[in-house]
């Protein structure tokens, strides 16, 4: 029976599958969202290896999605793939969806624009792509519940607990931050793929084979994505040898550095990319984001680690966070007003709108989770200084907690969501995108 | 955009450099390898470090979602190895069992490198190498896996230190366009 099996071990290794391969998209002309002067006649792929190309391997739309592109010819032993096209306009930007059959029997994809005396718009507004679904909703969400971890908690006990704790609730404090920067990553590269897919409108295997470069270096979530993998993967690397080396402090650069990070998504969402889009919008949203997340942190660390870890540090905690959070609530509530007012032309637009009516259940969440909050300010608070502090308080913040996180849902439902147009420069309505 | 083969060269430079320090290690053994603290932490230093340029790597890698999640699990591997494998030489975790994480990083990284090639074999010398470190990746996640069940016995501290200088080896053996024992597939620009 061992020598069978070691035989078949020994087969799986050695015996060689059959040579395939699977292709590598490396130049186009016009280049991948290039703006030219002149329209091509033709539209030329070239890829690392040889390709089979199926009949509609190049399609070339134009913006009111007229085909614009013939059939399709390959030259170069297999590595490129030629079409001819006809009637392109100056002034106006075209999309080439792409698709080949790699030797591997894998289906390779990609769509990038070019422009025609005009800036190429990015991918993610090519001809055919699809807005955001409800897991880009459930990616966003789950980014919000990552950084409410490694921003909320790891800033919560750098801020609010004393130098020195229970080594348990030390321990849980590592976990939850450490959780939040992984789950950050992976929110992050999940959110990246999904909306990737959305343009590139595939899906399964042949998603897993999709070129999706072209939407990280062309369009500003693609960058913003790139910079915060990075800078997140730093944070976990920071926070693990923290951790392993026991020394807490060594939090404080991967806290400042999350705080840092967070400015990417205002960069790269509607408070950059509208028309209307102000510096002082992105800094009233990078505030709201990291505000938001100390506060829904703060009560998660009190529910999940404080309250069931350390009965002798929940007078203390209870009594500094409810301090911190008046002024976090304060920020957050003035920073949100600042974002919605630019992201809403119009008091109507709040109930004629799917935005404004999102925001609306945003708010009416808020309100919930304030005044609950608010209870604890002004009910539990004066008992717990008389040291009257219960697990009935420690219930009520695990439920404080459950609608903080309900409101980060609907805030990744929010941020997902096209703001109502906006006045442009020209005067014209500009409908809303975030490329 | 760096080349894949000078990424690839890169991490063999730091594997052979670990494969060296594990090798010392278990031939002198740990008792006296650990006179000095800091040679403890040199393994889990690198992984963790090597964890962290895989994410630089990550983020090059975006021209197929494939290798996009491959480099991102290695990463996450590299760095959880690295970092339980602190922790144990630093003394916050001392049962032996937690080399069972180290053992689980290799066998995902393994797999993940077999997955990732969507070539075969003998289409190039890349693909070749892919394969084979793929298949030692899996294999060897056997040393730590018998470290943390017979801690006692060399031959875990020697296949696992053997495990990175072949790492090396064969990482510095990598080309983005190169034969495997004569034969290049024509798709890969070979002579058909």
């Amino acid at each position: 029976m061992r020598r069978a099996l070691a035989a078949a071990g020994f087969v799986v290794l050695v015996l060689p599958s059959l040579a395939s391969a699977h292709a590598t998209l490396e130049a186009t002309v016009p280049n991948e969202q290039s703006r030219i002067d002149a329209p091509p006649t033709e539209i030329v792929l070239r890829f690392d290896q040889s390709v089979t190309a199926p009949p509609d391997a190049v399609v070339v739309l134009a913006t009111d999605g007229r085909r614009v592109s013939g059939s399709v010819t390959q030259t170069d032993g297999g590595t490129v793939i030629r079409t001819r096209v006809a009637g392109l306009r100056v002034g106006e930007a075209y999309t080439v969806r792409w698709r080949e059959l790699s030797a591997d029997g894998h289906i390779g994809t990609g769509v990038y624009t070019f422009g025609v005396a005009v800036e190429a718009p990015p991918p993610t507004e090519a001809v055919g792509a699809s807005g955001m679904t409800w897991r880009d909703d459930v990616a966003r969400w789950a980014l919000f519940v990552s950084l409410a971890l490694l921003l909320g908690v790891v800033g919560i006990r750098l801020l609010v607990l004393p130098r020195v704790v229970d080594p348990r609730v030390e321990r849980r404090v590592h976990l939850l931050g450490t959780a939040g920067a992984v789950l950050a990553l992976n929110a992050g590269i999940a959110g990246f793929v999904i909306r990737s897919a959305n343009a590139l409108q595939v899906s399964g295997v042949d998603l897993l084979y999709a070129d999706l470069s072209p939407f990280a270096e062309s369009t500003r979530f693609g960058i913003a994505f790139l910079v915060t993998t990075l800078g997140f993967g730093a944070c976990l690397t920071i926070l693990v040898v923290s951790w392993a080396l026991d020394r807490p402090a060594l939090r404080w650069p991967a806290f400042l550095l999350a705080i840092a990070l967070v400015w990417g998504y205002p960069l790269s969402g509607h408070q950059a990319t509208e028309p209307n889009a102000s510096l002082l919008g992105q800094v009233a949203d990078w505030v709201h984001l990291v505000t938001a997340m100390l506060w829904v942190g703060g009560v998660v660390t009190l529910a999940v680690v404080v309250w069931p870890l350390a009965p002798d540090l929940r007078r203390a905690a209870f009594l500094r966070f409810s301090r911190i959070a008046i002024v976090l609530v304060g920020v957050l509530v003035v920073a949100g007003t600042v974002v919605a007012i630019e992201r809403l032309p119009a008091v109507a637009d709040l109930w004629e709108t799917a935005y404004g009516q999102t925001l609306l259940v945003k708010l009416g969440l808020v309100v919930v989770a304030l005044a609950w909050g608010g209870i604890h300010h002004t009910i539990v608070r004066p008992r717990i200084e008389r040291g009257e502090a219960s697990g009935r308080i420690g219930r009520s913040l695990l439920g404080e907690s459950t609608v903080a996180m309900a409101v980060l849902l609907v805030a990744a439902v929010l941020v997902n969501g096209a703001p109502p147009p906006v006045e442009g420069e020209a005067g014209s309505t500009v409908r809303s995108s975030v490329p | 955009m760096p080349r894949a083969e000078t990424a690839h060269w890169l991490f063999a430079a730091g594997f052979l450099f670990l494969g060296l320090v594990l090798l010392a290690e278990a031939i002198v053994g740990p008792s006296v390898f650990r006179l000095r603290p800091w040679r403890a932490c040199l393994w889990p230093s690198l992984a963790l470090f090597a964890g962290l340029w895989l994410w630089v790597i990550t983020i090059f890698s975006t021209f197929s979602t494939l290798h996009l999640l491959a480099h991102a699990l290695w990463a996450q591997a590299a760095t959880a190895a690295g970092a339980i494998q602190l922790a144990v030489v630093r003394e916050r975790l001392t049962s032996p069992y937690w080399s069972l994480v180290t053992s689980g990083a290799l066998f995902v990284s393994g797999v993940s490198f077999l997955v990732h090639e969507q070539n075969g074999w003998l289409f190039a010398r890349s693909a070749f190498l892919h394969h084979l470190i793929g298949w030692m990746l899996v294999v060897s996640a056997v040393f730590p896996l018998g470290a943390a069940f017979r801690p006692r016995r060399a031959v875990w501290a020697f296949g696992f230190a053997a495990t990175w200088l072949a790492l090396a080896v064969m990482l510095f053996a990598d080309r983005d366009i190169a034969p495997i024992f004569g034969h290049l597939s024509d798709l890969a620009g070979g002579t058909p």
